[in-house]
């Protein structure tokens, strides 16, 4: 019976609506001449990039259902489809989303995937779009896999994974300062989303919360926005490429070129797959820690300050 | 939602928010004002390898960059700009300038505007790194 229920697919419903937001802030940063910045052909990979994920979606969202199902077929628990699970459900799958992304910026093999939505100089609604075609090949839907152990139907979800990253789009945006003081504390906020999308030795590899932030306060990876320290989008190494093949796929390429090198050991080869970014064998590239330690030894004022401490 | 409708509203969307945005002028791609502009957009990049010497090429699109550990490239991003180092790079010359090959997938080929002149001086002094 509960193996028929459908929810709606709520990303492919939201088109329209991201369609009109992104016209809407376009219209407020042109007529204001603040709140952001857009540019052609940034905006143009971003929207593609959004395009080929749905399409990924399309293609692979098999495999995902697939093993849900498999999951749903042995777990004897079904807590049913009251509006009190399904808001249970949408809460513990924001714990989930906090842990699939922050794998997704300390585990090499899942950036590989992740690495595109940040590959962006800009930090507009069209970024929020910037997302991953190859994220099946991360098999992070395993983290989903004790969500439907525990009775929520896969149909329910991912009907909140959907809500999740449709609650997302919203705060990619510069157009937004800050909200209320209740809502910053509670809410993923674009003030805190920002700071996600920063290159700043400061703000590296915080905040992943999706829509709750208090998970990043509990789990002590929040970074608020410093107003003396406007952040500056992108990588930490940005592409020289709107190719959005290039963006796609370019960090799959680099973990196996790196795993490829002649005169590794087995145990080296691994690492260059499931070692955070910036891990190398010999020790010539930086990963988090050393770059905050590097951008200390230039500015040692900024020590014991948010990001620094 | 059925892809009938789906597929005709991405697709107008992207390319609907695209033309706009040209017509806004929202294409035109970063000039760096000044050398210390290509020096600021050097070091955004590697912090670590300061300049040694800043080429400005003259219409402001990009900048040679000379530093201890070799050669490197500034270059616009649409509105912003990124850079690397030129170890490994073919240097072919182009109809208005020059065209860099790099042995790097997230930066392949860079097509830069150049005069006569800077092109051969770029040329000869890439010629001596690459
Ligand atoms: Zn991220
Ligand atoms: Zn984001």
């Amino acid at each position: 019976m509960t193996d028929q229920i459908t929810y709606p697919d709520v990303v492919n419903f939201a088109v329209p609506l991201f369609i009109a937001a992104i016209l809407i802030e376009l219209a407020w940063i042109v007529t204001k001449k603040r709140g952001g910045r857009y540019e052609t052909r940034d905006a143009l990979t971003s929207l593609i990039m959004g395009a080929g994920n749905v399409a990924s979606g399309i293609v692979l969202g098999f495999v995902a259902w697939g093993f849900f199902m498999a999951l749903w077929a042995i777990t004897p628990l079904d807590l049913g489809t009251a509006w009190w699970v399904v808001v249970l459900c949408f809460v513990l799958d924001d714990l989930r989303y906090y842990w699939v992304h922050r794998f997704g910026h300390r585990i090499r093999w899942v950036w590989a995937s992740h690495v595109n939505h940040h590959s962006s100089q800009h930090y507009n609604l069209t970024t929020a779009l910037r997302q991953t075609w190859t994220g099946t090949f991360t098999f992070m839907m395993v983290v989903r896999a004790p969500l439907i152990l525990l009775g929520f139907h896969p149909a329910m979800v991912l009907f909140v994974g959907g809500l999740n990253l449709i609650y997302q789009f919203w705060i990619h945006t510069e157009a937004i300062g800050r909200m209320p003081r209740w809502f910053e504390w509670l809410m993923n906020t674009p003030s805190h989303h920002r700071v996600h999308h920063g290159r700043n030795a400061r703000y590296l590899d915080a905040n992943y919360a999706g829509v709750f932030i208090i998970w990043d306060r509990l789990f002590g990876t929040f970074v608020p926005e410093q107003d003396d320290e406007k952040v500056d989008y992108g990588l930490v190494h940005n592409l020289g490429t709107f190719n959005p093949l290039r963006v796609a796929f370019h960090e799959w390429l680099a973990i196996f070129r790196d795993m490829a090198q002649p005169g590794l050991t087995l145990r080296q080869r691994l690492a260059y797959a499931v070692a955070p970014p910036g891990w190398s064998h010999d020790g010539s590239r930086q990963m988090t820690p050393e770059i905050k330690a590097a951008h200390l030894a230039r500015h040692p004022e900024d020590a014991g300050t948010p990001g620094f401490d | 939602m059925p892809l009938s409708i789906l597929i005709p509203m991405v697709v107008i969307g992207i390319a609907g928010i695209a033309v706009l945005l040209h017509l806004l002028g929202l294409s035109r791609p970063r000039r760096f004002d000044d050398e210390a502009a290509a020096r600021a957009a050097w070091l955004r990049e590697f912090p670590a390898n300061p300049p040694a010497r800043v080429i400005l090429c003259h219409d402001r699109s990009a900048a040679l960059i000379e530093t201890v550990q070799g050669a490197g490239v500034v270059w616009p991003m649409g509105a912003d700009s990124t850079a690397r180092p030129l170890a490994g790079a073919r240097i072919a010359p182009a109809a208005g300038g020059i065209i860099i090959h790099l042995p790097d997938f997230t930066a392949p080929r860079i097509r830069l505007r150049l005069d006569a002149d800077e092109a051969r001086q770029w040329l000869s002094k890439l010629e001596q790194t690459a």
